[in-house]
């Protein structure tokens, strides 16, 4: 599929927890019709720390060179899946998906996904596509998870391609036996331009500044592995035992940085990987 | 929790079943998912294929006891809808702030929900209301529901029990034979509270369609065919006819002694807000 993450810092004049219920609101009930849309998925910063939920001594001996003010720069994450760039692309069109007097009438406010982004957001979204690999498919069980955000950088010396074949390779596959997991995915960000067709020529992320907010930003990471778990206790506890020693002993070979983060992850439309029903289905 | 299930028929002058499906999955929903501390939001809508078709007529006809032959014309669509209380029903229409504007967070003005009548059946008579038939359910979680990233089968097992039988007979003896289906994602069983007005009284004004004796009636006819429904989860539908298969004879056995009438609808489900069976957070979540 294709599989598209925009990383979005919040407006200056909102909270965090206002910026959440403006993205988990208003936004994403436009967000989740657009046209041909597979899977969307909101993952909001924690308001905990991670060193709260993962343990201050753990999450200081898996932590290597974190980026500075890393927090200041997204307030959180949609991910978008579609199964063709051109429905990516053609996903903000007028959605005929509202009853009328006429019958089913066409939206435009849908093309405009709810034209607040001036509004939520401060600037464009860090938007580009990641190279997934599934390395154990998520079973969501019907209550809030301990949904986990691995930040891995590669070594300079390291081709993309090699990285992302030992990536998912050892290192995935042993990570994904960790008890308690309901889920893991690694995504490597990639750099096919999925800006220029989606958003308006003049904006922010367009601009000499934008692009610079941007190349900042993607310098401290490459690769994002999503992890669900009903409890932090289970990563914890899993990667403190002798069976993941070498998940540490790879890091230590093949990151050049690696940082974690919590978030509380909104399914907006439920990820189908299967083919599509020739109806409306969310 | 406060589980509803709002049965709801579209308007056939103005919409197909699949033009229906996109105006409430899409527009609709878009509105009501933000009705405030909503836990949970499904979206249930008869499927295209009949079962007969999907299970082959054998099978079909050997679970299928009495059904009404009417059934689907009573209804396009349910929504379950869950609220940690009844109080939390009763408020979620009031509007609190999750739209970002020029002037900071504030109340959506343009929430609305207005579509009703024009998606759903309207009333003749009565401009602006639909023919709600909302009804309190008391689930009971036979296997918590697991939900993979791809559209799974699900089906509504809806059945009336003998007069004799109760509930507390169905919960023990049927649903625990069902729960042993092999290869299930979930399996929730639910029976309909027997005030029929009580997921209406309260959310609905007292002079609306619902609450008028058209409108008992109307509920009261359509509760009159069934006293509860069970929801499976399977990955496909071969799943559930393999499962069946193991468990035929006990269950069929069961279904006799207990059920004056069983019979199954297979829905789409949509998934609009992931049921948070966990103490809600305290910030907004969906």
């Amino acid at each position: 599929m294709l599989k598209v993450f925009g990383f979005v810092k919040r407006n200056p004049r909102l909270t965090h927890d206002e910026y959440r219920a403006g993205h988990v609101g208003y936004h994403n009930s436009f967000g989740r019709r657009l046209n041909n849309i597979r899977g969307y998925l909101l993952n909001v910063a924690s308001n905990r720390k991670i060193t709260d939920s993962l343990g201050a001594d753990i999450v200081d001996q898996l932590t290597v060179n974190e980026p500075t003010e890393f927090d200041e720069q997204w307030d959180g994450w949609g991910q978008l899946m579609f199964d063709r760039m051109e429905d990516y692309v053609g996903a903000r069109s007028p959605a005929r998906d509202r009853a009328g007097p006429n019958g089913l009438e066409t939206d435009t406010m849908v093309a405009k996904v709810g034209d607040d982004f001036n509004q939520l957001y401060a600037g464009s979204p860090f938007q580009f596509q990641v190279d997934e690999h599934i390395a154990m498919s998520v079973r969501r069980p019907e209550r809030k998870l301990f949904k986990l955000a691995q930040f891995v950088k590669k070594p300079a010396s390291l081709e993309t391609e090699l990285f992302r074949a030992y990536l998912t390779g050892r290192y995935a596959t042993l990570a994904a036996t960790m008890p308690g997991l309901r889920g893991m995915i690694v995504n490597v960000r990639t750099n096919l331009d999925v800006m220029s067709e989606f958003f308006a020529e003049d904006a922010e992320g367009f601009t000499p500044e934008g692009i610079s907010r941007r190349e900042a930003f993607y310098s401290g990471w490459d690769a994002l592995i999503e992890y669900w778990f009903d409890e932090p206790e289970q990563f914890s506890s899993a990667r403190l035992s002798p069976g993941f020693e070498q998940l540490r002993e790879f890091e230590s070979a093949f990151f050049s940085a690696v940082f974690y983060r919590e978030v509380d992850e909104t399914v907006a439309v439920l990820p189908k990987r299967n083919t599509p029903p020739p109806f409306y289905h969310r | 929790m406060f589980k509803v299930f709002a049965f709801l028929k579209r308007n056939t002058r103005l919409l197909t079943h699949d033009e229906y499906r996109a105006g409430h999955v899409g527009y609709h929903c878009g509105q009501s998912r933000r009705l405030k501390d909503i836990r949970g939001y499904l979206v249930n809508i008869w499927s295209n294929t009949p079962f007969a078709d999907r299970i082959g007529t054998d099978l079909y006809e050997q679970i299928t006891r009495n059904e009404p032959r009417d059934f689907l014309d009573w209804w396009d669509g349910f929504p379950e809808v869950y609220f940690d209380n009844q109080k939390a029903w009763l408020n979620a229409a009031n509007a609190e702030p999750n739209r970002a504007t020029a002037d900071g967070l504030v109340a959506d003005p343009d929430w609305s929900m207005a579509d009703g009548p024009v998606l759903f059946d309207p009333v003749p008579d009565r401009p602006g209301e639909f023919k709600p038939c909302h009804l309190l359910m008391h689930e009971h979680i036979l296997i918590p529901v697991e939900r993979q990233e791809h559209k799974s089968f699900k089906l509504m097992q809806f059945f009336k029990h003998k007069p004799n039988i109760s509930n507390d007979q169905v919960l023990a003896d049927y649903a625990a034979a069902a729960s042993k289906l092999p290869g299930m994602n979930g399996c929730i069983l639910n029976f309909r509270d027997p005030d029929q007005a009580a997921a209406m009284r309260g959310f609905y004004g007292d002079d609306t369609w619902g609450l008028s004796d058209e409108g008992i009636d109307h509920r009261a006819r359509f509760c009159a065919m069934w006293d509860g429904a069970i929801e499976y989860h399977f990955t496909h539908s071969n799943d559930f006819v393999a499962a069946r298969r193991t468990l035929h004879n006990e269950l069929s056995n069961l279904e006799s002694e207990f059920f004056d009438s069983v019979w199954y609808v297979e829905v789409d489900e949509n998934l609009i807000v992931m049921p948070n069976r966990n103490p809600a957070p305290n910030y907004y979540f969906r």
